[in-house]
């Protein structure tokens, strides 16, 4: 009886939270999937007047270029999303690997010396860095995602190194040891997964860092290039223009942003609930 | 000092040796701190220097474009000190940096420390009010959340926070000009006066912009560890005491939980410095990180470097500054 008090509660936490993040999340997709595709206006041809406002030709109006917001809002979907996964992924798993492999290991020299290169890529603010880095590799997507990537990694490594020293010092490690295992066996099978359970929990939250600094980047002017439709290069080419009434080319594309960071915060919440909720059972 | 650790001193003569011995502790967390901060912010030089050894091919010759003559390459290469060994490079680099040498902007030839000097206190207010409406938004929200017992307003403050979290700052802080600066006409959309008060006019908007992104984590930090302080004994001796209620909610509950918030607040003013640089462009305020995108749009290197080396130094600091702050406020930690 108590235990199925306990099974309703545990299906309660959190779970709101993930149904509706992952409805906004999948929602966003899908439109941005179908929309570019049946829309009798392509993203980058003119629609109508510039600066329309919204109308029933034109849902979310027309841009100073006179292409349609509504279309190229979710023409962005694709190439917003797809940057900031490929550009939480990478990180990920280098900075999972190399800071698992600094948790177990002996060396003490290398573990302070990459620790402390470690320290010092983490002490830099993260959006300067990247700015920083795209002054020297020059703007575009494979830059911001090769400069987040540089960064990044060492945040990951990080929290892989704290939890790898935990992980290297549990029970089942060394039964898996004492069983005489390889070693590769070991680091792949037993530790990488415990250790990256903590950092794929980061990556969630991190996913809408990177999305955001994604479109900050394109904001000032040094990610993804016109006229490829792009929320904050779209929000860039709006801005000035926001003070003097035309507020859709703007509000629009900022909405979509949101959209998308909220689908994922409140999927990271409530898995991050329910994981809690495991813990204390 | 707190009531207990008065009480506990004057009990017992051994508290007195106890006290010795933390003060041995703190001392050696604080030169141990300072060899780490060092230790780092030697990496953030080492790391800066590097970022120019990131460029394909070669730097000199994409900063000048296609059309320049060989001997403008060259001249460029000898200005940028590229045409020595790595080695000394770094280290009339560090040198330079030690007597507060940061080199030459390439175009427009002014002095980098000056423009540090002339921009950094721009930058450090906005960050400075950021922090200020932070606390003043996330102390009394996280004291309410903690205390109130209705379900209701727990799951909309995690939802709420969740939200503010993932909205963008530069978004934010369009529509707060759209609202502040052409709805109600009340915050001026860009231009800047330099002296104290009178700045304020134009620094209030983009510092609140800044805030959201730091409200949601403060408070989340804040409410959580002011639960865990109201599961404290002390907190329920003070209800029966019947302390004063400004007393209560400062020495018994605010007090004891403010530790981990001022820790992570230092460990904040990364983002706040990310934030910072993108407000900077919305408002044309001439801070550093305006600054910091001219330079990277003309690609010139040495104003590049600096800013970021000197905002990873701040960055530094404030970790060292926060751990040990941290550390002083949560002094139970070593009494127990």
């Amino acid at each position: 009886m108590t235990t199925e008090v306990k099974k309703k509660k545990f299906i309660k936490e959190g779970t709101f939270g993930i149904y509706t993040g992952f409805f906004m999340l999948g929602s966003l997709i899908v439109a941005g999937l179908i929309i570019p595709r049946v829309s009798k206006y392509k993203p980058n041809d003119l629609a109508s007047m510039p600066l329309a406002p919204p109308s029933r030709a034109n849902w979310f109006g027309t841009d100073v270029l006179g292409r349609d917001v509504f279309v190229r809002v979710f023409d962005a979907v694709f190439i917003d999303l797809g940057t900031a996964i490929i550009g939480v992924s990478i990180p990920l798993v280098v900075g999972t690997v190399i800071g698992t492999l600094l948790g177990i290991s002996q060396n003490k020299r290398v573990n302070s010396l990459v620790g402390s290169i470690i320290d010092g890529i983490n002490a830099f603010p993260f959006l300067v860095f990247v700015i920083a880095m795209i002054a020297f590799i020059g703007p575009g997507v494979g830059s911001i995602v090769l400069a987040i990537s540089l960064v990044n990694w060492a945040r990951y490594a990080r929290i892989a190194r704290t939890r790898a020293v935990v992980v290297n010092q549990q029970g089942y490690v060394e039964a898996a040891r004492t069983l005489g295992f390889s070693k590769k066996r070991i680091l792949f099978k037993h530790i990488i997964p415990n250790v990256s359970s903590e950092t794929r929990a980061y990556a969630l939250s991190d996913f809408i860092i990177v999305i955001i600094a994604v479109a900050a980047l394109s904001f000032l002017g040094l990610g993804i290039k016109p006229p490829q439709a792009e929320w904050g290069g779209m929000i860039r080419d709006g801005k000035d223009l926001l003070t003097v009434g035309f507020w859709w080319p703007t509000v629009f594309p900022g909405i979509a942003l949101c959209w998308a960071g909220i689908a994922v915060a409140f999927i990271s919440e409530g898995l991050t609930r329910r994981m809690r909720e495991v813990g204390t059972r | 000092m707190s009531e207990s650790q008065k009480t506990a001193a004057s009990q017992d003569v051994k508290m007195e040796v106890e006290k010795n011995r933390n003060r041995a502790a703190l001392r050696r967390t604080f030169l141990g701190r300072v060899i780490r901060s060092v230790v780092v912010a030697f990496w953030v030089m080492v790391i800066a220097f590097s970022l120019i050894r990131l460029s394909p091919g070669d730097p000199v010759r994409m900063a000048l474009g296609a059309d320049v003559t060989e001997e403008a390459v060259e001249e460029f290469r000898t200005q940028l000190g590229l045409d020595k060994g790595v080695l000394t490079q770094f280290w009339d680099y560090f040198s330079g940096i030690l007597r507060g040498d940061l080199g030459y902007s390439y175009f427009s030839g002014r002095d980098v420390t000056e423009i540090v000097g002339t921009h950094l206190p721009v930058t450090l207010m906005i960050i400075g009010l950021s922090i200020g409406f932070a606390a003043i938004i996330s102390i009394p929200l996280a004291l309410y959340v903690a205390m109130s017992k209705s379900n209701t307003v727990n799951y909309l403050f995690r939802a709420l926070t969740s939200i503010s979290l993932a909205v963008p700052g530069f978004f934010l802080a369009l529509m707060g000009l759209l609202v502040f600066g052409v709805y109600f006409n009340i915050a001026p959309a860009a231009g800047y006066e330099g002296a104290f008060p009178a700045n304020l006019k134009y620094l209030w908007l983009p510092a609140l912009a800044n805030c959201g992104s730091l409200v949601p984590v403060l408070a989340r930090v804040l409410h959580s560890s002011i639960v865990d302080t109201l599961d404290e004994e002390f907190v329920e001796t003070g209800v029966i005491r019947g302390v004063r209620k400004g007393k209560f909610y400062w020495s018994y509950l605010l007090r004891p939980s403010l530790a981990p918030t001022v820790v992570l607040l230092s460990y904040m003013v990364g983002v706040m410095i990310g934030g910072t640089v993108i407000m900077e462009t919305i408002f044309s305020l001439p801070g550093i990180g305006r600054e910091l995108i001219t330079a990277v749009d003309g690609r010139d290197y040495p104003v590049v470097q600096s800013i970021a080396m000197i905002f990873g130094l701040i960055v530094v600091f404030f970790s060292f500054v926060g751990d040990l702050t941290g550390y002083l406020l949560d002094r139970r930690v070593t009494l127990s």
